[in-house]
């Protein structure tokens, strides 16, 4: 009885997950179909003939390994500027007593719940005015807008996790704050660090408005904006290239993903819910 | 605060904070809070886009926005997507983080795969889905008729109601991993002496499930509900992405008036207005999950 | 010499006042403790001594020099912590000689004193090993040893073995008196156990709502309580509080309360009839014989005594011990005096003044205040390099 009962749980739980997951596993299997297969009725489930001739088109045709590149210096640039930021920002607020400390944090709290829309206008007003428009670094500063609350919230949370006795230890041991920061916080930090920097990353890389408003060159446009428009301005819209477009983008985070998984979790807990 | 005579180590301390947060600030004020104060000035005037010149209107923008149709009808669906697609992800979000709670076969796999949908780009989604909408080789309409649910290829994006309910569905789809973990995240903290106590007092599952776990999962629930109905409210991408606001302006919720108005008809004055107006109505939702999160911290 | 000195210091945090306006003088190699329940503001008041609070007013010393706007590692003391506050990333070696690399000390010499410091605390064989390896006595050793390997002027130690089993507790209490000996270093020692605080300590400073209420040796603590709550805190089981009524007669005074009459000692000169709580120790109830009636509770047997908790005809309840064997049951009635000698008064209210003349009821009259100097001779300071 129990046999089969842990049997009937196990299909029902299995069948949603791969219900869930399967719009990504059509995605892979479209994507290293030939062309021809696409319009067959019924659709293949599983491709006849395996081919990655869309993998090459994408590289050799399109622009797409400019657009990659745009988004990892792009997603990259973002992380680096925002987590440097954040640390030293959740550290203050987290550990010094001063005036205007509270309000402080009630407005990252605002602002990591205010909608893009609201920004938007000013923003590319602010950015046509000193002529940053269609450069990679306007949208670095778009992106902090959104990224920046988000890190300082989560590494708030994560610092308050750290004992005070260990600073206090460190005090007395001979160090500055500074130093104590050095030695003691920030190794203690990292975990929390790696993950921040992990949810930025993919923050950044997934982000569109801000891209589709502030960017139209080819030249420094990132992969949401380009394969977007690899869709929409086609004749013939070519589907295996979509998806294997779809693919090469996502694999970035499927790798983040994989290895780090402990990592993801634990930022997910700490920023997301617990607030 | 009293002003109290502080130690010179004291203020040397609060100095080196201050230096601290000093980036922050800047960061702060430069592109967050000086654009949302222009954003606030600016709905005072009508803006031509293409030259960026326009005049002083005062509440204008505002007393035509109340009058204006389209407005209504954005709010009208604004709220329906959100309330939608946030009923759909709590329950599908619950039910899946009890079932993955449960000692399953490869059961990280099985976490792996459900969060996947929230990590990948709103751009792959929408593009693996639209495939799947395809009306002549789309894989779901195939699959809709072969079970003898549809009798003709359906036109998911196209008309109404169609077109909102695959959004809800897809919106459902890839937001609802966030609750999945959330609620997981909180399933392992409750004490199994909680269950056994309930088993000893002759509670069974059920009983279990409504006495137990729903009690200990309220407050998580409160925050997850808060959050989402915020996000969900101010989502752009994936409802412009799948349909533009279209048919006509059928899924058109405020983000994309906005973008609507400031873009493509060229009057960033009144889009400003709608997003002050629409950040106003916001703002109950964030402020309660502001002083949520505040008594928390102080507990 | 004094080697701490607290003046006037009163620490607020917000409304809350954690510290109000002490006065402390810790003598050179003194050990002293802190006691008191928490929240009487002890770990407060150690921690403005490390520096990690600033006080609102009042000033710090230490050796003479005014601390208040030192950093912490700038003032010369060395600190264990409750939870031990160990680096979790550093090893045990590390640990131990991140204070000596804090003050540029050099590789070699540092290399030294580790190992000096690891023998003196059996920690040679833990030298690699990661602080989350080690037991709860181990890290509480390293983080002793944290401690020791700089040679502090003042050691602060916040309830350091709290958080280890009885047997051990027992053992590491033994092994600082010693270590105290040996150094002759000052220690303040901050505790909410009276056992650790009576055992270890040249004098006690029992605190209470952030106010200092007694500064003593331990036997003057004990046998001459300064106020009531002293007297309720210090002792187990705890002295027996009875209220009632203080009458004089000339130069005899009278404690009367519902049931009880009797003539106490001498009081001090500023005693005036009226309300007032008369103590008496466990060991200063005579069971047998006497003008009160009682009725045995409770019979507490520890082998070598026994506690009887006894209840009078009026509902107060009192505790005696009385040496073992003994065969009173619980039920039976019994006759009870108080060792008049012994006895102690106190004003009205929680915080009564003793009104006892010093020396005299505790009958140690003719014994001198303890000299901390000479009590227990600490070892001449070791010349510093």
């Amino acid at each position: 009885m129990p046999t089969i009962r842990k049997i009937a749980l196990n299909v029902f739980a299995w069948t949603i997950v791969l219900a869930v997951a399967f719009p990504l596993f059509w995605m892979l299997v479209t994507s290293v179909k030939p062309s021809f297969e696409l319009f067959r009725r019924p659709p293949t489930m599983l491709p006849e003939t395996w081919t990655f001739e869309h993998y090459w088109h994408l590289i050799e045709r399109t622009n797409f390994l400019t657009y990659f590149r745009n988004s990892v210096i792009l997603s990259t640039a973002t992380t680096l500027v925002v987590v440097a930021i954040a640390t030293l920002g959740a550290y203050s607020l987290v550990r010094f007593k001063y005036n205007g400390r509270e309000s402080l944090a009630f407005l990252v709290l605002f602002t990591y719940l205010l909608p893009s829309v609201v920004l938007i206008i000013p923003l590319y007003l602010l950015l046509v005015n000193l002529g940053l428009a269609n450069t990679i670094f306007s949208l670095v500063i778009a992106y902090t807008t959104f990224a920046l609350p988000y890190a300082l919230w989560l590494l708030r949370s994560f610092m308050a996790g750290i004992p005070e006795d260990l600073e206090s230890a460190a005090l007395v041991d001979g160090a500055s704050r500074l130093g104590a920061f050095w030695d003691v916080i920030l190794p203690q930090l990292l975990p929390g660090i790696i993950s921040t920097a992990l949810f930025t990353f993919i923050l950044s890389w997934n982000e569109y408005l801000y891209a589709l408003v502030l960017v139209n060159s080819d030249s420094a446009r990132p992969l949401t904006t380009g394969v977007m428009n690899m869709l929409v301005s086609a004749f013939n819209i070519e589907w295996s290239l979509l998806m294997a477009a779809s693919v090469m983008m996502s694999v970035p985070l499927i790798i983040v993903f994989a290895f780090l998984q402990s990592y993801l979790t634990r930022g997910f807990g700490a920023g997301g819910v617990k607030g | 605060m009293p002003s109290q005579t502080r130690t010179l180590l004291e203020r040397r301390y609060a100095a080196l904070g201050v230096m601290l947060i000093a980036p922050t600030v800047v960061v702060f004020c430069s592109v967050i809070v000086y654009p949302l104060l222009s954003a606030i000035y600016l709905s005072f005037f009508s803006i031509f886009t293409p030259t960026l010149e326009g005049d002083f209107v005062g509440l204008g923008n505002y007393t035509e926005l109340l009058q204006t149709e389209v407005f209504w009808s954005s709010l009208g669906t604004t709220l329906i997507w959100t309330v939608g697609t946030l009923t759909l992800q709590i329950l599908f979000g619950v039910g899946m983080a009890l079932v993955l709670h449960q000692n399953i076969w490869f059961r990280s796999l099985a976490r792996s795969l459900i969060l996947f949908p929230y990590f990948i780009s709103t751009v792959v989604a929408v593009l693996v889905w639209k495939w799947l909408f395809n009306d002549l080789y789309g894989i779901m309409n195939h699959f809709l008729i072969s079970i003898g649910f549809i009798d003709f290829p359906m036109d998911y994006l196209g008309t109404m109601p169609n077109a909102l309910i695959s959004v809800i569905l897809v919106g459902a789809w890839k937001y609802f991993p966030f609750v999945v973990i959330a609620v997981l995240a909180r399933l392992q903290t409750i004490p199994d002496a909680l269950y056994e106590a309930a088993k000893i007092d002759g509670a069974g599952p059920i009983a279990r499930f409504f006495d137990v776990t729903l009690p200990q999962l309220r407050d998580v629930l409160v925050v997850i509900i808060l959050l989402r109905a915020i996000w969900d409210f101010k989502e752009f991408d994936l409802i412009f992405l799948l349909t533009g606001g279209g048919p006509l302006r059928d899924t058109q919720t405020l983000p994309l008036l906005v973008y609507q108005e400031a873009f493509a008809l060229n009057d960033m004055g009144k889009a400003s207005a709608y997003a002050v107006v629409m950040m106003a109505i916001m703002l109950v939702f964030m402020l309660i999950y502001i002083r949520r999160t505040r008594t928390e911290d102080g507990s | 010499m004094a080697a701490v000195v607290f003046s006037n210091v009163r620490k607020e945090f917000g409304s809350f006042t954690a510290v109000h306006g002490l006065d402390l003088s810790i003598a050179e190699g003194e050990f002293v403790s802190l006691l008191g329940p928490s929240g009487c503001g002890k770990t407060t008041t150690l921690r403005m001594l490390a520096g990690l609070e600033f006080p609102t007013s009042g000033e710090i010393e230490i050796g003479n020099r005014v601390v208040n706007d030192v950093a912490p590692g700038k003032r010369d003391i060395a600190m264990v912590f409750q939870s031990y506050a160990l680096y979790p990333h550093m090893s045990v070696a590390q640990n131990i000689a991140y204070p000596l690399r804090k003050r540029g000390t050099p590789l070699a010499e540092r290399q030294k004193s580790v190992a000096a410091t690891a023998e003196l605390l059996q920690l040679t064989e833990l030298l690699n090993r990661k602080p989350r390896q080690l037991s709860g006595g181990q890290q509480q050793r390293v983080a002793l040893g944290r401690a020791l390997v700089r040679d502090p002027k003042v050691f602060l130690l916040d309830e350091p073995l709290s958080n280890l089993d009885a047997k051990l507790r027992g053992y590491m209490r033994v092994e600082l008196v010693e270590l105290h000996r040996r150094l002759g270093r000052t220690m303040v020692y901050v505790t909410h156990d009276q056992l650790e605080a009576m055992t270890m300590s040249d004098r006690i400073a029992v605190m209470e709502g952030g106010e200092l209420q007694q500064f003593a040796p331990p036997t003057e603590v004990y046998e001459e309580p300064a106020n009531r709550f002293v007297a309720s805190f210090i002792g187990t089981p705890g002295m027996t509080l009875i209220d009632g009524d203080l009458s004089r007669d000339g130069d005899h005074w009278l404690f009367q309360a519902d049931g009880i009459s009797m003539a106490v000692a001498t009081l001090k000169d500023n005693a005036s009839p009226g309300p007032a709580c008369l103590g008496v120790r466990p060991e200063h109830v005579l069971i047998g014989e006497g003008p009160v009636n009682g009725v045995i509770q409770v019979v507490e047997k520890t082998g070598h005594e026994n506690i009887v908790v006894l209840e009078l005809s009026s509902g107060q309840r009192l505790t005696g011990r009385v040496p073992a064997p003994q065969s009173w049951r619980p039920g039976e009635t019994v006759q009870l005096s108080f060792d008049a000698d012994h006895t102690h008064v106190f004003g009205p209210g929680p915080r009564g003044i003793r009104l006892n003349r010093d020396g005299v009821s505790a009958g140690k009259a003719s014994a001198p205040p303890l000299d901390i100097a000479n009590a227990n001779t600490p070892t001449p300071r070791k010349a510093q390099s």
